[in-house]
């Protein structure tokens, strides 16, 4: 009786024990805190979607993440015609998942599709620069473009995937995000919205590819939002990779040794926005001096050294400092407490006064930011809230004070971000008109010399007047199992088409 | 008996319409669902379109009747989120959280009932307090707090069971767990109480005195009459259940409504929200109708009054 | 011989029935404990002030998650720890006790007031207004409250106001069906139907014949919600709906120590045992009042 008790138990804690097998069975198990709302490339806008783009789908050209050098991916050749003109010679023998052959029909209808704003491409800065394309050959076309259009090749490496016409017409978007067809070097062979998708190695992916040849065969893709399960999966063996792990735990995990963690760089920047406009009405952030006692307030370093940690360094320039136009010779504002109050009684406030400032973050740094504020008198009430509620309220002019972080998308190039943020629309919280007028001409000229005298304007002035206070880049933990040889890349888009066994 | 059982049904139909409108209102006042519907980039003139487009200028009570009239043909609309039908998209998480919320209750019902039983054979025994302690632990522990502690414990230390997913009915051990503890008590409470009752009354100790062996009496008169209060009690916590699993479906990734309603809320994805909302208090009071016609048919004098 | 009269001092021994309750009160070891603790949690919260070592608001980038004196690392500066902001974790806790004492009295005094005037309302006039009553139980009853919770949160914002004034407007169905049903049973008694017979006005009887008598099974139910607001408060913090940083809340504690759970258990432990001594206790204290102020449902 004893015996058969305990085979019973033995027999339940093996059928229990959750797959090790995963080198085994040549199944990588990754995991995202975040679910796709729609596999459709053009239809999501976060960024795991982009990461999966990068694996199902090609552009015609690729931005090699160590390099930074344009590659040919899908395209061999291109030249511009004229300002608003690309040509493109394409590759030839390359085929989509479902066999369709790859030829300049595909370029045309894709680019045409999204240039088209009744087809709602998300989000719309991706492709509103896009007039058109044309067939020159099966293996030539031009894309026109609206207007010179500096970051095109940006744009096109990172977020123009390229879609099979024929398939696509016949099941629209709504067919694509069901069933994914690409050329990239994997393909989706499964998806349970909100819980998996399941990517398996395209064998027949084309060699000439600057993404290289896929070694892993199947990419178990699990949606955990709960950031403890996934720490217990990886402790337990039913995970293989995951990331942005908060540094006190990817420390811990280095502590254990039982992991690989790798921390790398992302293009996300986090930023203090401050409304000097008058669409919210009078505050004291309209007071330049305000604005500048809160920079001198605030102990970004300290905060970086104790919790940012990593590759995080503190920066002072609305732009992350790789990109394209990043001026860094602009006003810095060291940690003062005592030069804040000063300017704070020069200002009219000598007791501080009170603020409110939103976010969407949970974490720490919101507090200790409101913790610097309230040692020089400022006392900030702290607004969490979700990160679309957050989006709309700033639409609505309802947040003069926020704590908030922008990736741009992984585009190596300051229109990416600054341009967003200072070209006048709801995001604006300068509507300073000169800044406006630097970066048009700076967007719309592909001279690099006059596009990077503007910006440089433009990001001086945003820093002497403090619109922004930049604090921090953003890093990111990543811990893997010992079995799988993983690097990771500063943009923030994790390759596991690179990736291998040991 | 009819007659009944339809007065019931006409109070449950109210009972859901109210429940909708009011939420209704709520939704529309915690975000405008043009701007959801827009997305990130859209432009005012955009937002006005989405606003004609799908009606969102006219009054409210117009837009409720029309969401109403939807719902009840089985249109459900169309999340802004993921824009496919919230039909689909509810119908596919569904499953899970029923039968999360099943098995929780069922499990509640097979710890607390025999406790409570046997606590009442019992009063102010050891047994007894050992079963209120053990009760009233249940409702002072966070949920949250009690389901990461058996991950560690049973998952990560000891690797019996699985951390995640729902793949398999292990999976859903330590969901049921977290979940279903938390009405042990009161049922547990409930069970004792009614037994205490009847195992005083007349007819047992008749019984008793006839010669009936103690355990035919508990089994098969007191505990009959006193489960009748517990049916409504679990049909009451099954459908707090079901509304109230996000914690337990977001720590154990189970995918399931309750998740996809918080989710929704976060995201403005009204339709989502107002399907579920509906849903859920649908379930509630049909379970309510249900528990009272099973205590109805179990003692007639509850029909009369 | 004369007969002796009988003695009127002795006749009246037999105390009175409140002196039989205080008796049974000061015997029953669920109120002792409880009440106890409760008494100790309450001190604690209102001499916080003067019992915490340090500020409770406090941070110090430099000190972060210093373990607790009984393990590795730990300092008699701070006892028990720091957190991840490196405030110290006894000051917080003790500051804590005020918002989540706070939460559960303010809650359940408003979910009190608004389910006992609906549950007397229901019981002492019956018919149609009961109908009406019970018909707004029921709808309530249906209505998630997470659910509602978070709305209600999206709408206004998340703070401690907020959290109080939702939960409040939400949890009275308890009341209502308690008070109800206790106030139908009191109506029916004779003392009652004399008053009325006698021409005491309506509110006049409500208030003087069947509230005192409501007051035992209120006071049960006022443990209870204020046990569950406690614990829903908590819960919302998990979700991030609940209060805002930098307050002590012991749900909020949990909530921000949750990702070093795996890591540093006691983050999240001692919080979450706070939390569970004063449910507990507030618990006990309701059985206890069930069973000194009507013994014969134990038995």
């Amino acid at each position: 009786m004893k015996m058969k008790l305990a085979a019973l138990l033995m027999g339940v804690a093996v059928l229990a024990s959750p797959a090790t097998a995963d080198k085994n069975d040549d199944t990588l198990r990754i995991a995202m805190a975040f679910d796709l709302e729609n596999l459709d490339a053009y239809q999501n806008t976060a960024r795991v979607g982009i990461i999966l783009a990068r694996h199902v789908w090609d552009g015609l050209i690729y931005r090699n993440p160590t390099t930074n050098e344009y590659e040919g991916n899908l395209a061999t050749e291109w030249h511009w015609v004229d300002d608003t003109t690309l040509e493109f010679s394409l590759r030839e023998g390359v085929k989509f998942h479902n066999g369709e052959e790859f030829n300049a029909n595909d370029v045309v209808y894709t680019i045409n599709f999204v240039a088209d704003p009744e087809n709602g491409v998300r989000p719309a800065r991706n492709v509103q620069w896009l007039a058109g394309a044309e067939k020159i050959d099966d293996y030539k076309v031009r894309v026109n473009l609206k207007y010179a259009f500096p970051a095109a090749f940006e744009f096109l490496a990172g977020s123009l995937p390229m879609y099979p016409d024929e398939y696509h017409s016949s099941v629209g978007p709504e067919g694509m995000a069901a069933n994914p067809v690409g050329t990239g070097p994997y393909k989706v062979s499964g998806h349970v919205q909100g819980e998996l998708i399941s990517l398996e190695r395209n064998d027949a992916y084309h060699p000439a590819s600057p993404k290289g040849a896929p070694s892993i065969k199947f990419i178990d893709w699990r949606t955990m939002p709960e950031m403890n399960t996934q720490y217990a999966e990886l402790l337990s063996g039913g995970l293989d990779w995951t990331w942005q792990i908060p540094p006190d735990q990817a420390e811990n995990f280095a502590a254990m040794g039982k992991l690989n963690v790798t921390n790398e760089m992302t293009m996300r920047i986090g930023y203090i926005g401050m409304d000097a406009s008058p669409r919210h009405g009078d505050t004291p952030l309209d007071d330049v001096r305000v604005r500048r006692a809160i920079a001198h307030a605030i102990d970004r370093q300290g905060i970086v050294d104790s919790l940012m940690k990593g590759a995080s360094v503190v920066v002072h320039s609305a732009c992350f400092p790789s990109q394209f136009g990043c001026e860094q010779d602009v006003a810095k504002y060291e940690y003062s407490p005592e030069k804040a109050k000063a300017l704070l009684a020069e200002a009219g406030y000598p007791d501080g006064f009170d603020l409110t400032m939103s976010t969407f973050y949970q974490d720490s740094p919101p507090e200790a930011i409101q913790q610097s504020l309230a040692n020089v008198g400022i006392n900030i009430a702290l607004d969490r809230t979700k990160y679309a509620a957050l989006r709309e309220r700033v639409h609505n002019a309802e947040v003069p004070f926020l704590y908030m972080s922008w990736g741009s998308y992984s585009i190596n190039d300051v229109s990416a971000i600054t341009s967003k943020f200072f070209r006048g629309g709801k995001d604006d919280y300068a509507q300073d008109s000169e800044v406006m007028n630097w970066l048009e001409i700076a967007d719309t000229t592909t001279d690099p010399a006059v596009r990077k005298e503007n910006y440089s304007k433009a990001l001086k002035k945003i820093a002497s007047e403090v619109y922004w206070l930049p604090t921090w880049t953003f890093n990111s933990n990543y811990v893997f199992s010992k079995e799988l040889n993983f690097v990771p890349t500063s943009d923030e888009i994790p390759r596991f088409f690179t990736a291998t066994w040991n | 008996m009819l007659r009944f059982i339809i007065k019931r049904l006409f109070l449950a139909v109210a009972v859901a319409f109210t429940v909708s409108m009011i939420s209704f209102s709520l939704l529309f006042m915690a975000g405008d669902p043009a701007i959801a519907l827009a997305g990130e980039s859209a432009t005012e003139a955009d937002i006005e379109a989405y606003r004609v487009q799908y009606g969102f200028d006219r009054p409210i009570f117009e837009q409720y009747v029309s969401w109403l009239g939807n719902f009840l043909t089985g249109d459900f609309g169309k999340s802004y989120y993921f824009g496919t039908p919230v039909f689909d998209l509810v119908m596919s998480k569904l499953p899970v959280t029923m039968t999360l919320g099943f098995c929780a209750i069922t499990f509640a019902i097979l710890i607390s009932i025999p406790m409570g039983a046997i606590a009442a054979t019992r009063p102010n025994s050891l047994i007894d307090r050992v079963a209120l302690f053990i009760a009233v632990v249940g409702q002072a522990m966070p949920s949250f707090w009690f389901a990461l502690l058996m991950i560690v414990a049973f998952a990560v230390k000891l690797g019996w069971l699985p951390v995640s997913g729902s793949s398999s009915w292990y999976h859903f051990i330590m969901p049921t767990i977290a979940l279903g503890y938390y009405a042990t008590p009161a049922i547990m409470r409930l069970t004792r109480a009614g037994m205490m009752e009847v195992l005083g009354t007349d007819y047992i100790r008749t019984a008793r005195a006839k010669g009936m062996s103690p355990t035919k009496i508990l089994f098969k008169h007191a505990l009959r009459n006193a489960v009748i209060p517990v049916v409504g009690l679990a049909a009451v916590q099954l459908g707090f259940m079901l509304s109230g699993s996000v914690i337990i479906e977001s720590i154990f990734a189970l995918n399931g409504a309750g998740f996809l309603a918080f989710e929704s809320i976060s995201r403005n994805d009204f339709p989502v929200v107002q399907a579920l909302i509906m849903i859920f208090s649908l379930i509630y009071v049909l379970l309510t109708l249900l528990s009272d016609v099973l205590n109805a048919w179990l003692d007639p004098r509850i029909r009369t009054a | 011989m004369l007969k002796p009269v009988v003695n009127l001092a002795e006749a009246d021994a037999t105390p009175s029935p409140a002196a039989q309750m205080r008796r049974r009160a000061m015997r029953n070891m669920s109120l002792l404990f409880g009440g106890g603790v409760v008494l100790i949690v309450a001190l604690c919260a209102i001499f916080a002030g003067f019992l915490a070592p340090q500020d409770p608001y406090q941070q110090d980038l430099t000190a972060r998650l210093i373990s607790p004196i009984w393990m590795d690392g730990g300092s008699w500066d701070h006892i028990l720890g720091t957190d991840q902001l490196g405030r110290d974790y006894l000051s917080r806790l003790l500051f804590g006790a005020r918002i989540s004492l706070f939460i559960g009295v303010v809650t359940a005094l408003i979910s009190g007031i608004i389910g006992t005037t609906l549950g007397v309302t229901a019981g002492y006039f019956g018919g149609r207004v009961d109908a009406v009553v019970m018909f707004l139980i029921t709808v309530r009853l249906s209505m998630p409250v997470i659910l509602v919770a978070l709305a209600a949160v999206a709408l206004f914002g998340g703070s401690l106001q907020v959290v109080v004034l939702v939960l409040g407007f939400l949890l009275w169905d308890r009341f209502a069906v308690v008070i109800r049903a206790s106030t139908k049973q009191i109506r029916s008694q004779d003392y009652i139907i004399s008053a009325q017979a006698l021409g005491c006005s309506q509110t006049r009887i409500i208030m003087t014949e069947i509230m005192p008598n409501l007051l035992n099974n209120l006071i049960v139910v006022l443990t209870l919600e204020m046990a569950a607001a406690i614990i829903i408060e908590a819960g919302l913090s998990f979700l991030g709906l609940g209060v805002q940083p930098p307050l002590p809340s012991w749900g909020l504690m949990i909530a921000e120590g949750k990702d070093m759970m795996l890591f540093l258990p006691w983050i999240i432990t001692i919080p979450g045992v706070a939390l569970f001594v004063l449910v507990f206790s507030i618990n006990l204290v309701g059985d206890g009042v069930r069973d000194v102020t009507a013994p014969e449902n134990r038995n």
